[in-house]
């Protein structure tokens, strides 16, 4: 167990620079997850943490030790992969225990720690078979009870669950989580599921082309998204995004756009006004309401109800919205809809910088 | 319809099977044929009217090419070169492929690219100057120089052919034994080396082939019986002593077994390295 | 394992080594060390020899000429002979060896119950010595016993027995047939792995649009099999261009200079005469027109990663 500070981490190769001074902080037993879109560099920042690749600047440390001119084998870690990364040539048995093994453990201690982890894992009846005889799911528990037999002081995964179906994906994930609180050991978790990231992490790292866009921990991600990107990559249907402007009213300060109106949250901090301003709403914020308690008003364009809820797109003046409605809505297409939105929860963005403003 | 369009089936079947039967005989045949003379006697061979099938088995010819020449030593020197070639090629190439297969350094591609380009060289370009300069460190007529000499295009052709197996052993492999403790050079003696080992044997078998073959810079570079290789030695005996058939079809067959049965231990894996060095990329 | 490579310090420093920058530069250093030696500075040293008089049997005659040598090839017959072969040769070569490589390879991909044995009895030619391999169908193509002879009497093609290779008029051809035994299975292996890479779905998707046979060859496979055609020839005229292997074996370049080609020449100028110099500038010139043709043809084939191994 220990905490994890990445400083300033650069990387290139050659003339091209992936990742672009790198900040974070991971307390100990922490969960840090980076989640970002493919080619963001996240497997980069892990492979640094690992020492599979060399940083190109800049510090990491494990336990407040830095570690940047230390081998692999000499970082005290673990690492579960993508692939699993099984070596297909040994037993599961040897497989978990051979991290042990080239710490010179002695047999019956390998064999100790291999049994506790695999009953852990409920592994053990597979000991004596081979990678290549498992199924994907067993696979993905063997890589696991690989890394914790070493008791590290430090996970890494990488985009553990992306090579399992939907529903084992599900089940590895609340099994992580389980381990994660039994065993207290700091992790790195890459992934670009959303969903992974929201329900593991401690804290977040949003990342996109080598730059960490927002690290703070899930809620905070997702209620108060750093900016545009942020608050559109996390959140399924995505927020919505109306253009429009602020403007100061008898009644405080409003967002006008065509067909919306939304009295903005009583501020601490003075804003401009009548400037252009982005207004980002996440579906499940719209409540169906009627004429006069309406803040946004549109013609219902698609109605598409899934079971517990019903998605219903929107079109407000040229922009076209989600809401996420009680599964039984019964508005239909071509028929007006007035909507209602919780100033509270609304996030506005300056249009040419896409960062979020706060008032 | 359908009765026409299964008759066409059958009918196209049928001449697969023919042109397959056909060519494997022309590939083959030749082969039979030399090995039915090798067994025959010299006045069933010269005679007026052609004997297919012989009516009498002999071995004397073997008996003859083994006995009346120096074709032990051939033989001798031939597995001593074709020894001594693998090993520089495994020693020197083995690190080469793993490291043009792991590694991105500046450089990488034309090193390759180089290496590829050697092929091009003619045998007779590279005979010369080898030749002289052997002469000058008195490695002419020896074993050990002419399985240098050898290295010269079978070096390149290993490091190609291995890369590709190396290729495809997976790299988190490798990432995952450093991290559990592993050095660079023990996960890639303990993880990479097993599962590349069946390409490495082909490997290795493809170029010991090659050398055990190999005919024009064995005729320039050796000079006397301590280090001729069997086939500038049969070639020799033919021109010399008049051969008689049989004897020199016997001496064939002997020397082209080592190289069709090892052909058949790992023709699958040699097979997959032959295409995927040719066609990736 | 850490105790056991403890007691090796040697090798656990070497251990300890492969976790440094350096690792991969050492990886590479011995064979380096070995293609400089046995490739690079001989082949340096062979263009030098190139432009100097060296013949050792004469001793004495040690000397730069400059393009001595390169202008005697412009007034020496036998180069133009040898020039003119190599490209009929070749061509002819490569012509027979494709379609003989395209029709096993069509048969062998329709994976027919059996046909495997087939696939390796086709390959084993491309294993045999070249020394083997000609004696082998010189003793087919024999004046005197030869079967092929005696089969084509009793079928009735020839008359009498034809002495192949000694007769300027078929010695070309008959080297070019044995040539092509030795070579086709190459092809066959390569277009074979090129076919089984076109997905089964595009022939469906053809079939189902109407095409017939030869519409799928002419849209589908031909096509797809461009590159590792384009691969396989590029490869093989450089085999063939630079082994005169077979030639020397089967006719030394006779009758008179009917299958003289340029790598045999440039080997006999060197085996026969020892007349290093004019044998080095005429593998010079044999190596520096392969080179143009291949850079043409790979610009016009527009294979820029073609590579491999035969
Ligand atoms: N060896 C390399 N040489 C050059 N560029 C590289 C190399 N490895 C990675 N990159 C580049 O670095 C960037 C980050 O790669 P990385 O593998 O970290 O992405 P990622 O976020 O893990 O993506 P994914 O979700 O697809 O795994 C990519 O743009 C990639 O093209
Ligand atoms: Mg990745």
């Amino acid at each position: 167990m220990a905490t994890l500070s990445i400083k300033d981490v650069r990387k290139s190769y050659g003339s091209v620079q992936v990742l672009h001074g790198v900040d974070i902080e991971l307390e100990d037993g922490g969960f840090l997850v980076l989640l970002g879109p493919s080619g963001c560099g996240k497997s980069t920042l892990l492979n640094m943490i690992a020492g599979l690749d060399d940083t190109s600047g800049g510090d990491i440390l494990i336990g407040g030790r830095s570690v940047v001119d230390l081998a692999p084998k000499d970082r005290n870690i673990a690492m579960v992969f993508q692939s699993y990364a099984l070596y297909p040539t040994m037993s599961v048995e040897r497989n978990i225990g051979f991290g042990l093994e080239m710490r010179g453990v002695d047999a019956d201690q390998r064999k100790r720690a291999v049994d506790d982890a695999a009953r852990l894992l409920q592994i053990s009846h597979l000991l004596d078979r081979r990678p290549a005889n498992l199924s994907g799911g067993q696979r993905q528990r063997v890589a696991m009870g690989r890394a914790i037999v070493r008791d590290p002081e430090l996970f890494l995964f990488d985009e553990p669950l992306s090579n399992l179906d939907a529903k084992l994906r599900v089940e590895m994930r609340t099994e992580i989580k389980r381990l994660h609180e039994r065993l207290g050991t700091s992790i790195v978790y890459v992934t670009h599921d959303q969903i992974e990231a929201m329900t593991l992490g401690t804290k977040v790292a949003v990342m996109k082309g080598g730059h960490i866009q927002q690290l703070a921990d899930p809620r905070t991600i997702y209620e108060r998204p750093a900016n545009i990107f942020v608050a559109s990559f996390i959140g399924s249907p995505a927020m919505n995004f109306l253009p429009g402007r602020l403007a100061s009213s008898p009644s405080g300060v409003r967002f006008a756009a065509n067909g919306v109106s939304v009295a903005m949250p009583a501020g601490k901090r003075q804003v401009d006004f009548d400037r252009p301003v982005i207004l980002g709403v996440r579906p499940e914020e719209l409540k169906a309401v009627a004429r006069d308690e309406a803040s946004v008003t549109g013609v219902i364009d698609v109605v598409e109800p899934t079971g517990p809820e019903t998605m219903v797109t929107v079109q407000v003046g040229e922009q076209s919205i989600i809401a996420r409605l009680p599964p039984r809505f019964a508005g239909r297409r071509k028929e007006p809809i007035f909507l209602a939105v919780d100033p509270a929860s609304v996030n506005l963005f300056d249009p040419d910088s896409e960062q979020r403003i706060d008032i | 319809m359908i009765e026409s369009k299964r008759r066409r089936r059958t009918v196209a079947n049928i001449a697969t099977y023919f042109v397959l039967a056909g060519l494997s005989m022309f590939c083959i045949g030749p082969m039979i044929w030399m090995l039915l003379t090798s067994l025959k006697y010299e006045a069933d061979i010269v005679t007026q009217t052609m004997q297919y099938i012989p009516r009498r088995v002999t071995f004397d010819n073997y008996v003859a090419i083994w006995t009346q020449s120096g074709f032990p030593r051939l033989i001798g020197n031939s597995i001593t070169v074709t020894f001594l070639t693998v090993t520089i090629c495994v020693a020197t190439g083995t690190l080469a492929a793993y490291a043009f297969s792991r590694f991105a350094f500046r450089g990488r591609t034309q090193l390759m690219l180089g290496y590829l380009v050697v092929r091009m060289f003619p045998a007779v370009m590279m005979i010369i100057p080898l030749y002289v300069v052997m002469r000058g460190v008195g490695l002419v007529d020896s074993r050990f120089g002419l399985a240098l000499a050898y290295t010269s295009f079978l070096l390149p052709l290993f490091v190609w052919m291995l890369k590709g197996f190396f290729d495809s052993a997976p790299r988190e492999l490798e990432s995952a034994a450093r991290i559990d403790g592993s050095t660079r050079l023990g996960a890639m003696v303990r993880i990479v080396m097993p599962l590349a080992r069946n390409g490495l044997v082909a490997s290795s078998v493809f170029i010991a082939i090659a050398a055990w073959n190999e005919f024009l810079f064995a005729l320039m570079l050796t000079t006397g019986q301590g280090s001729r290789t069997w086939p500038v030695g049969l070639q020799l005996m033919v021109g010399e002593f008049q051969l008689p058939w049989g004897v020199l079809a016997a001496g064939g067959i002997l020397s082209i077994l080592p190289v069709v049965v090892l052909f058949a231990i790992v023709q699958r894996t040699m097979v997959q390295g032959l295409t995927a060095g040719a066609i990736k990329g | 394992m850490t105790s056991s490579s403890s007691r090796y310090l040697p090798l656990r420093a070497l251990g300890e080594l492969s976790e440094t920058r350096y690792w991969m530069y050492l990886l590479l250093l011995p064979s380096l060390v070995m293609i400089l030696l046995v490739i690079a500075y001989p082949t340096l040293y062979g263009m030098a020899i190139s432009f100097r008089d060296m013949r050792l049997t004469r001793p004495g005659l040690d000397g730069w000429v400059g393009f001595k040598h390169y202008a005697g090839m412009w007034s020496d017959p036998v180069f133009w002979i040898a020039l003119k072969n190599t490209v009929v040769w070749v061509t002819a070569a490569i012509v027979l060896e494709l379609a003989l490589g395209l029709l096993a390879a069509t048969a062998l991909n329709r994976d027919l119950p059996g046909t495997k044995i087939f696939a390796v009895l086709i390959l084993l030619p491309y294993f045999l010595p070249n020394v083997v391999a000609g004696h082998m169908w010189a003793l087919l193509l024999d004046p005197r016993l030869g079967v092929i002879n005696d089969l084509l009497v009793r079928v009735g093609v020839l008359e009498t027995y034809k002495a192949w290779f000694a007769d300027p008029n078929t010695a070309l051809a008959a080297t070019v047939l044995v040539e092509a035994w030795h070579g086709f299975p190459f092809f066959a292996l390569l277009l074979l792995a090129g076919l089984k890479s076109i997905p089964e779905d595009l022939y469906r998707a053809a079939a189902v649009d109407g095409a017939g046979v030869s519409a799928q060859l002419r849209l589908i496979t031909l096509p797809m099999l461009k590159t590792v055609i384009a691969a396989a020839v590029i490869l093989r005229v450089i085999g063939l261009v630079n082994s005169p292997d077979l030639l020397l074996i089967l006719t030394g370049g006779g009758p008179g200079d009917a299958t003289q080609v340029l790598s045999l020449y440039a080997f006999q100028t060197a085996y026969k005469e020892f007349n290093f110099g004019y044998a080095s500038a005429l593998s010079v010139v044999m190596f520096v027109i392969l080179m143009i043709f291949a850079a043409a043809y790979i610009r016009l084939s527009r294979i820029t990663k073609g590579e491999g191994d035969d």
